[in-house]
């Protein structure tokens, strides 16, 4: 029996948004226009990027597990950048400044803006900053990391609803992206958009963090927003049709599966193995619900994506003579 | 337009643009026109001119160009005979004068005139722009204040810099009045002028007060993306600044030409002009967003009615009282023992009252204490209390009122060692000895509502007072007042019928869980959670135009009786994603609205009664139709239309729409005592006016039966009518 496809067209397409300008090696998500991975009816310029998340100080509440791939590199950004893109592949890092939060270090905006400093000379793939969380620590740390690395197309994580203007106005001022986080929630998406697109930041350069849950908490209503936000998106709303950032790997090493140790709940097995299956679960469902960036705390976790992705799109993303990241891959007749 | 001004700021004008041409003639004679000229640390060549002629000027020839184009804007310079001054006119000449001020401040140097010395600083580096700049954008400075001139003596100097050092207002100086400054009387003061202090002394020339417009204009340029050009780049540049950076201009001491000119230019930007001489103003909104020049303002009103000329919303971080406050605190009790001090409950009269005034009549931030304070009274003490508010605002409206009053309760819960229940008459307060003992005040519950009601409601609150009446007389003298208030507010509010507006409000808020569901909200039928009527709605909308609650045109008629409209159904297809193509806001059976899940009570229909229970999301127990609230929730739950179940507001039930189309409130054979306790009186009222005689004893309760079958038969007995009105599908 033949299966006959009418392919879906749709009004709307997602914006492209590319990633990293001057030193770096931009990497461009985005611009595809059917639903996630329905590569049989659409075409998406671009697969899904992997980030791998690296700290300003050492996160000491990551669990053993998922410290044990960075052993010896925690809390030196520089030299774990390194890692991450040397050795473990990631086509784009997360900055987390967790060191800057007043209750966790309060490193200064200057510390801040050295480590990111530290880690754009080591590394030249794109680079998402994310400070300790909204408020006026944060917006001081985002300013002047936005001020000290200008033209590098950094990505400035996150802008909210209550609090937009200031890194709206240095993501402007100094040519990066911005992600705007959204709490689960589309209407608020696109309210913060709107308020984004009028403080003059060019959407081509916003990313949406829908916010989301790990398997097991709350990770369906992440899918069923996303998925509203992407109908959205196609249906042709200009405000919704950025691509989706979700930072996975915070999330799933959350929960109470990937955290505790085999002795205590014999049943459950290798915490290793558990823990990752709860990241490569988490991102795999939200990939299927359209995340375009999905950042990521495992080595091993970014490694069986990637193999998942290279199984659906084809090959190994391959770098054209510009240094664009071209991991381009069109509807083929092999694949109808 | 005044006539005066306009032919002051023509002839200012004219004369500048000659300043200007001769300092460059004299410049180009001594300097090679390749001379770079421009300012210290800056990108952006001479700001105003790159800002209004889209070109940079980088060396002295460039700057005949520019010249060149303010002579060519100023009109005619007007004589007793000739009289064309308008507002157009006048506004040229102003940005004339900016781009001849800019070119002879940029000369200056040439000529060997320094633009920084003594305590002067001269034009400011993107540097500073950077760390400072961006404080206008995103609204940690609520704005600028370009004060020009001097004040009468020190003392008023220092104490105008403080009151605006006060809001948080960056205060630039510049210009002089016979040879008087500012910037000297606060020197003369000991006052630290920099740009730590916020006192950015520019030049003792009214052309060096340009350099507070560029510094408007780089933020436009840096902050807001924007990009020099033509005409229309311009007007994004103006635009920009008249959106976003909360400037004024305070004239101080005489006007001269140039004065109105430079005024001129500033309105340009939509930037006020707020004098403290008598010169003439200009009131009705044009280009700035409300009056243009304001005039024979006293030195200590300067800052205010600055503040609420241009539109400059405040917002207070830290409310200034003596003990912790946020939502966290909100469910707190202060027990019997705790007690400092107690208004109302049932011991005394204790109300609260909020009215809304013309602008002249609130004078913002005062609150005061009429009687005694909490210290005059012995510990315990049981008091009188009127809590009596005023408020004004551009955008306020008679309507919002109750809205805002409602506000009181959670205001006034938040403060730690506060204890406040109840509403309009029905007040309970108290406050505890920890509170007491830490400092909290009477006083303070003003301090409270005054910085909540211009922080959470900034668009339609500009100005409060608050006044605290402790004892009797002055409490029962305002009674009267607010009874009558409440009483025509129900009134007004009883009279808004569906029919009598043109547009219904929606509610997407709860999209988030249920994604497909929106409320439409109709002045007789409120959302489903209770918290939203169409007052809400409205109000909701002013304030925020991007929020969840957005203004519905009803549209033609589809069916009166079910309550359809063409507008309503093509919203409701959009906002429900395609999921739903119609609406009925009186039917509970066909086309009934989505319910998304935080509805207080649950209406559904009793087969086998021609009737309909209503039951409530306290009520734990059975009901006739078998299930329990939760299950109920369940089927109704989730954003679905489901015929014959519908969430509900409780007070929905004694609307006269409500579920107009299937029979109305006579289909209601059961509910529970909570909600019959909750409707109270105006239950049986509405009861009474269907014309049922005994109808309201006839609604069964969970102490009559909580099954299908005994309730049938108790409708049989009492002769329900709903027995008659035969089944509802
Ligand atoms: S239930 Fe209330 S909050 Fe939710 S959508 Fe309806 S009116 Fe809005």
């Amino acid at each position: 029996m033949s299966l006959d496809l009418k392919p879906k067209k749709w009004a709307g397409a997602l914006r492209e948004v590319t990633l990293g300008a001057g030193s770096r090696r931009p990497v461009a998500v985005g611009g595809g226009n059917g639903l996630p991975l329905h590569t049989f009816e659409a075409a998406f310029p671009h697969r899904p990027a992997l980030a791998l998340e690296i700290t300003d100080v050492d996160p000491v509440r990551w669990v053993e597990s998922v410290r044990q791939p960075w052993e010896g590199v925690l809390g030196r950004p520089a030299e774990a950048a390194r890692r991450a893109v040397a050795d473990f592949g990631a086509d784009l890092l997360l900055v987390h400044l967790m060191g800057t939060h007043t209750d966790r270090g309060n490193r200064s905006p200057e510390q801040a803006a050295a480590d990111v400093g530290a880690v754009l000379e080591a590394v030249n793939v794109p680079l998402i900053v994310k400070g300790p969380g909204a408020g006026q620590k944060q917006n001081t740390v985002l300013a002047r990391v936005a001020e000290d690395c200008r033209g590098e197309g950094l990505a400035l994580h996150s802008a909210t609803n209550e609090d937009y203007k200031t890194l709206a106005a240095v993501a402007v001022a100094y040519g990066h992206a911005l992600v705007g986080e959204s709490p689960i929630d589309v209407n608020m998406a696109k309210q913060l958009n709107i308020l984004l697109a009028d403080s003059n930041v060019d959407l081509n350069r916003v990313l949406i963090d829908p916010l989301t849950g790990g398997l097991g908490y709350g990770l369906e209503y992440s899918y069923s927003v996303m998925e509203r936000i992407r109908l959205a998106a196609l249906g042709g709303d200009a405000m919704l049709n950025c691509p989706i950032v979700c930072l996975v790997g915070e999330e799933a090493w959350k929960a109470k599966e990937a955290k505790v140790p085999a002795d205590k709940e014999p049943l459950w097995g290798s915490q290793r193995e558990r823990g990752i299956h709860w990241e490569v679960a988490t991102a795999m469902t939200l990939i299927e619900a359209g995340a375009e960036v999905v950042v990521l705390r495992h080595p091993e976790t970014l490694d069986r994506i990637r193999k998942q992705l290279d199984s659906w799109f084809g090959s190994e993303p391959s770098h054209d003579r510009e240094g664009v990241v071209q991991n381009s891959f069109r509807a083929t007749d092999e694949h109808r | 337009m005044s006539r005066i001004i306009a032919s002051a700021a023509i002839r200012g004008g004219h004369a500048c643009v000659r300043r200007a041409e001769t300092m460059l003639a004299e410049a180009l004679g001594r300097h090679n026109r390749n001379t770079a000229i421009g300012f210290p640390s800056t990108a952006y060549a001479l700001p105003i001119i790159l800002a209004l002629t889209g070109k940079r000027v980088e060396k002295l020839g460039d700057l005949e160009e520019a010249v060149g184009a303010a002579r060519s804007w100023l009109p005619a310079e007007p004589t007793e005979k000739l009289w064309l001054p308008y507002l157009g006119g006048a506004l040229d000449a102003g940005a004339a004068t900016l781009v001849a001020q800019e070119a002879i401040e940029a000369l200056k140097p040439l000529h060997g005139i320094p633009l920084e010395f003594d305590y002067w600083l001269g034009p400011t580096t993107d540097g500073i722009l950077r760390e400072q700049g961006i404080k206008l954008v995103d609204g940690r400075m609520p704005g600028f204040a370009a004060c020009v001139g001097a004040l009468p003596d020190d003392e008023t100097a220092e104490q105008l810099a403080r009151d605006l050092q006060e809001r948080n207002l960056l205060v630039f100086m510049g210009a002089n009045c016979a040879g008087e400054t500012m910037a000297a009387q606060l020197n003369r003061r000991g006052v630290q002028m920099n740009w730590e202090t916020f006192l950015v002394p520019y030049g003792p020339d009214t052309s060096s007060i340009v350099h507070a417009l560029g510094f408007a204009c780089r933020a436009a340029f840096t902050f807001g993306g924007l990009k020099p050009g033509g005409l229309e780049e311009t007007r994004e540049i103006l635009l920009y600044n008249q959106r976003r950076v909360f400037a004024f201009v305070l004239a101080l001491g005489e006007v001269d030409d140039e004065k109105y000119a430079t005024a001129a230019g500033a309105i340009n930007f939509g930037f006020p002009v707020i004098a403290d001489t008598d010169i003439p103003e200009i009131l009705p909104s044009g280009i700035c967003t409300y009056e243009h020049v304001v005039s024979n303002v006293a030195h200590r009103d300067m800052p205010a009615r600055a503040v609420e000329v241009r539109g400059v919303k405040i917002h207070t971080v830290e409310i200034p009282i003596p003990v912790r406050h946020g939502p966290a605190f909100e469910g707190e009790r202060v027990r019997r023992e705790e007690v400092a001090i107690e208004f109302g409950g049932k011991y005394t009269r204790c109300f609260e009252y909020l009215a809304s005034r013309p602008m002249d009549q609130v004078q913002d931030g005062l609150i005061r204490v009429v009687g005694p304070e909490i210290g005059d009274v012995p510990e315990g003490a049981r008091l009188p209390l009127a809590i009596f508010v005023e408020v004004a605002g551009r955008k306020m409206q008679p309507e919002f009122e109750s809205i805002l009053e409602r506000h009181i309760h959670s205001f006034l819960s938040e403060p730690m060692g506060v204890m406040h229940l109840g509403q309009r008459d029905t007040v309970w307060l108290r406050i505890s000895k920890k509170a007491r003992d830490a400092g909290f005040r009477i006083e303070h519950l003003g301090t409270v509502l005054l910085h909540k009601l211009r922080n959470d409601f900034p668009a339609i609150v500009d100005k409060v007072q608050v006044t605290l009446f402790t004892e009797s007389a002055g409490v029962e003298e305002l009674y009267p007042t607010a009874a009558a208030a409440y009483q025509s507010r129900d009134e007004r509010m009883g009279a808004l019928t569906d029919e009598r507006v043109e547009i219904f409000y929606s509610c997407a808020l709860c999209q988030s869980y249920a994604p497909n569901h929106v409320c439409i909200i109709t002045p007789e039928r409120l959302g489903l959670c209770g918290a939203y009527n169409w007052l809400d709605g409205k109000a909701a909308y002013e304030i925020n135009p991007h929020g969840g609650n957005l203004p519905v045109r009803k549209g033609d008629s589809v069916d009166p009786v079910l309550g359809q409209w063409k507008g309503i159904n093509d919203f409701i297809r959009n906002a429900s994603n395609g999921a739903f193509e119609r609406f009925s806001a009186y039917s509970m059976i066909t086309d009934p609205m989505t319910s998304c899940g935080c509805f207080e009570c649950i209406a559904c229909i009793l087969p086998g009664t021609g009737g309909i229970m209503i039951v409530d999301r306290e009520y734990a127990g059975e009901t006739p139709v078998g299930m329990t609230f939760s299950s109920l929730a369940e089927m109704t739950g989730g954003g679905q239309q489901t015929p014959g179940f519908i969430g509900i507001g409780t007070i929905y039930a004694l609307s006269r729409k409500f579920i107009s189309a299937d029979g109305g409130l006579a289909r209601l054979v059961w509910t529970t005592t909570r909600i019959k306790q909750k409707l109270g009186d105006r239950l049986r009222q509405r009861c009474e006016e269907l014309g049922k005689p005994g109808f309201y004893e006839k609604i069964a309760d969970e102490t009559v039966c909580t099954e299908l079958e005994p309730l049938i038969e108790y409708l049989a007995t009492v002769e329900h009518p709903a027995l008659e009105m035969g089944e509802m599908v």
